[in-house]
């Protein structure tokens, strides 16, 4: 495993920004090769350094296949996003990592996937089902439900449309306000759900988003049937340290960076205010 | 009892006098107003206080300090001998070894200055006013985590090692002190000493539920106690910075790719914040309550280590006088 540079587990590698890809007013892909191969588990996520400034966590957007480069989809919406939102191609970052529990793919294997995602949230689904899409035969069937909030808003429209034409997989998308360019689904994303029918004996549901879809995808899923141990949650708390030390991802008696970031609906169900 | 020694008082005081000047010494010295560790040299060594509770500031605070650079490659740690270490900050080892010692994510200037120091602990003969570590499973005196454990009784102290860098330190001291005794056992003295001090305790807190009852309790309650006690706090952050077993930090970035570790406190506002302003943490008597069941809860949960040893170091240091023991007392209660 790599935890970092030098043996030290608070020392980050350098990553130079070969490209960066505008994806939505405030959401941008940045492609990072960093100074030697880095390998990650889909949903195990990094530590980014923009150097003197201060350091984020995101989980790669990339195929975890890949071993010399990686894209992180980044939103602004703070102080080290915002920094990053400005920065060109040829800068030169920082990565600690992978850290974490990523997706349980050994759950999802011989199984039908529906996964529900909205906004920035798409960022690490989008890892999970390039890993997906390359062993696809393992999976019965994968439909991703994502939402945004405008037609603009939404991500990865290039991406869509590939995995559109991968045999077994389908994409819906919702946006709440739509426009003229729009014929997909108007509304809420969990709305989808409605039009979709589901083998639940069979299916096992992964979501990644803004906290109150995930809030609201997660009651829909278990008003649907869903059992909550095959229900799999992105918990993004504020994880500094990355490595289960500084405390400020604490929930409950998990250190998310750890423990998490993916969960079983059932590990943390008894913890209050997760969602917050 | 292998290689333990019995030497007396002022030979033990001339030793650590002579390797302090090898060596950084610290150990608890009284000044007017408190008992705090000190760094001992040959003029102050004559005021080192053994066996009385407890050092103001936690033994921690030598292994995690306040804010260091934390990405040197090569740290360096001469390594250091703490004399007088209570036990109450021994066993808050459990809970720091844990988080910092564990693989695969080893901090390096931990592991260094854990393995480069040499900790002596001592008997607690009495107590002080919020002392409650019988109450929490442990003893006022040395149990583990010690290289050394230091007990005195009439003229003498009595050394027994518990690892190999105390036999060899114990070693050293032979080599330097003519007047000692090999020791086989210890006196009947000491022994009732500490069973008085155990007793002592016990009745100091027979109101205050062990430390099992208390997670029980705190998991069940209602906000209505966490409002009522948290009342007068000023997130000052005090109780977090003086306890043995806090030990949540801020990263720092430093230009270069340096991080810089500074301690941290749940208690500060904007701890859980996530970027775009989401902070579970923003009401205060939401910290307050994280920060017990923090120590009663999730922590034991995860680590099966107790996360809180009793110094009761909180309660003295709160300056809004809110006494955690007060609230569990009256939680067992209701």
């Amino acid at each position: 495993m790599q935890v970092s540079n030098n043996n030290n587990i608070y020392r980050p590698l350098k990553a130079e920004v070969t490209d960066i890809i505008d994806e939505s007013p405030l959401i941008k892909t940045f492609v990072l090769k960093p100074e030697h191969d880095f390998s990650f588990r889909t949903g195990e996520f990094i530590e980014l350094t923009v150097d003197g400034v201060g350091e984020a966590p995101f989980t790669p957007s990339s195929s975890p296949l890949k071993k010399d480069e990686l894209e992180v989809t980044i939103m602004k919406t703070g102080y080290v996003t915002d920094i990053l939102h400005n920065i060109d191609t040829g800068f030169t970052l920082g990565i600690r990592g992978p850290y974490g529990r990523g997706y349980p793919l050994d759950k999802l294997y011989g199984k039908e996937v529906i996964i529900i995602s909205g906004g920035c949230g798409f960022a690490p689904i989008r890892s999970l089902m390039l890993n997906m899409i390359a062993e696809k035969e393992k999976f019965k069937k994968v439909t991703l439900c994502y939402g945004a909030k405008t037609p603009e808003e939404c991500i990865y429209k290039p991406f869509v449309n590939e995995v559109r034409q991968v045999q077994g997989f389908d994409v819906f998308r919702s946006v709440d306000h739509k426009d003229d360019s729009w014929d997909e689904y108007e509304g809420v994303v969990t709305g989808l759900l409605d039009t979709l029918t589901f083998n639940l004996e069979d299916t096992v549901a992964v979501v990644c988003g803004p906290p109150v879809m995930m809030k609201y995808g997660t009651y829909k899923l278990i008003e649907m049937g869903f059992r909550d141990e095959d229900i799999y949650l992105s918990m993004e708390k504020n994880m500094s340290c990355g490595c289960g030390k500084c405390g400020h991802c604490m929930m409950g008696e998990y250190f998310v960076c750890k423990d998490g970031p993916v969960f079983s609906y059932d590990e943390i169900k008894h913890l209050p205010d997760i969602w917050n | 009892m292998e290689n333990g020694i019995r030497i007396r008082l002022e030979n033990f005081i001339s030793f650590l006098s002579s390797y302090s000047k090898k060596h950084n010494t610290y150990a608890p010295v009284q000044t007017d107003e408190t008992l705090d560790y000190d760094y001992i040299n040959d003029l102050n060594a004559g005021a080192v206080v053994l066996n009385v509770p407890k050092p103001v500031t936690p033994l921690k605070l030598f292994f995690l300090p306040v804010k260091e650079n934390v990405t040197l490659d090569d740290p360096q740690e001469p390594g250091s001998l703490i004399v007088g270490v209570p036990s109450c900050d021994l066993n808050a080892l459990d809970i720091l070894d844990e988080i910092y010692l564990k693989e695969p994510f080893v901090d390096p200037v931990y592991q260094k200055r854990r393995a480069n120091t040499i900790l002596i602990g001592t008997d607690c003969y009495g107590h002080q006013e919020h002392c409650h570590c019988t109450t929490y499973g442990s003893n006022p005196y040395p149990e583990r985590n010690f290289d050394i454990s230091l007990s005195a009784f009439a003229d003498h102290l009595y050394l027994i090692p518990a690892s190999e860098k105390g036999s060899n330190l114990i070693d050293e001291m032979k080599g330097t002190v003519s007047d000692f005794e090999e020791l086989t056992e210890l006196p009947n003295g000491i022994t009732s000493r500490r069973e008085s001090a155990v007793t002592e305790l016990q009745k100091l807190n027979s109101k205050l539920p062990d430390y099992e009852r208390t997670g029980e309790l705190i998991r069940n309650v209602n906000n209505g106690i966490w409002d009522k006690y948290s009342r007068g706090c000023v997130s000052c952050g005090g109780c977090a910075t003086i306890c043995p077993t806090c030990s949540c930090f801020l990263l720092i970035d430093k230009p270069g790719f340096e991080k810089v570790r500074q301690m941290d406190a749940c208690q500060y506002p904007g701890f859980a914040r996530v970027a775009g302003g989401e902070d579970p943490l923003h009401i205060r008597s939401d910290r307050f309550r994280n920060r017990y069941m923090c120590k009663y809860v999730w922590k034991p949960q995860k680590f099966e280590a107790v996360a809180c040893t009793g110094c009761g170091r909180c309660i003295e240091t709160c300056i809004a006088e809110i006494n955690k023991n007060e609230m569990f007392a009256e939680l067992a209660e209701t």
